[in-house]
């Protein structure tokens, strides 16, 4: 099966030895984005709702790069700092999955990198 | 679609009701796995380098049974006891994917089975 390495200049470059993206098998495998700006590697903001936002604006440039869209995501985690933010994540989230949205998982970890607080990841499929 | 467990001697035996991996169709999935020597099933040693290496190497040994290996691995998550050994294990995983890295998703959570430092699952695919 091929295994493609999905990149775009329009997400933050990886911030370890992992790929954005790989796309295998009519699927596509995004790392977790944090909400980091791509061009300044900082985060957009101090809050959950920005940091949300900015996290699945990479998702989406990534799913760009690959061929696809959220239009096309079928299994998304979401991982919180604090599960306090779920709602204020979820208002955001919703804005970007307005019908059909995929499955999901959503829970409060320890710590995540560089001290997000949210970090998602998702897979697509490519379309029809 | 077929289901077939997928069982290695090199690797540890499960510590639960899982199989070391699954392969459907082309794609294997490897539950997670923690730095166990296979043939003793204690810990390699009390360092997050070292645990990342033999876990990294217990799903080498997971995928070589299931007719694939590490360079089809599509995604990966990495689960730290401590998110400060973030730098730490990276320098160790970056060795066994020294090229177009897979997917991945890191984060630290409050506790790990049998007081590991880390544990990693993987997704990949079977070769063409």
């Amino acid at each position: 099966m091929s295994r493609q390495v999905i990149a775009t200049s329009h997400a933050p470059a990886a911030v370890g030895p992992y790929s954005q993206a790989i796309a295998a098998n009519g699927f596509v495998f995004v790392s977790g984005q944090l909400g980091l700006v791509p061009e300044t590697k900082q985060f957009a903001g101090n809050t959950v709702a920005a940091q949300t936002e900015q996290a699945l604006q990479n998702i989406a440039a990534i799913l760009e790069a690959a061929g696809t869209d959220l239009a096309h995501v079928v299994k998304v985690t979401v991982l919180l700092a604090d599960i306090v933010a779920f709602k204020e994540m979820n208002e955001v989230y919703s804005a970007f999955f307005p019908t059909q949205p995929p499955a999901r998982a959503a829970y409060a970890v320890r710590d995540l990198p560089l001290g997000a607080l949210v970090e998602i990841e998702a897979i697509a499929v490519l379309p029809g | 679609m077929p289901r077939e467990v997928i069982h290695s001697d090199k690797a540890p035996a499960p510590i639960g009701p899982y199989s070391q991996a699954i392969r459907s169709g082309d794609t294997v999935y490897v539950s997670g796995q923690g730095g166990l020597v296979p043939e003793t099933m204690q810990l390699v040693g009390p360092t997050v380098a070292a645990q990342t290496e033999q876990t990294l190497r217990n799903i080498a040994a997971i995928l070589e049974a299931a007719g694939t290996d590490l360079a089809h691995v599509v995604k990966v998550n990495v689960l730290l006891a401590d998110i400060k050994t973030f730098a730490e294990m990276n320098e160790v995983y970056r060795t066994f994917f020294p090229v177009n890295p897979p997917a991945r998703m890191t984060y630290a959570v409050r506790d790990l089975p049998l007081g590991v430092l880390v544990e990693i699952d993987a997704i990949a695919v079977m070769p063409d």
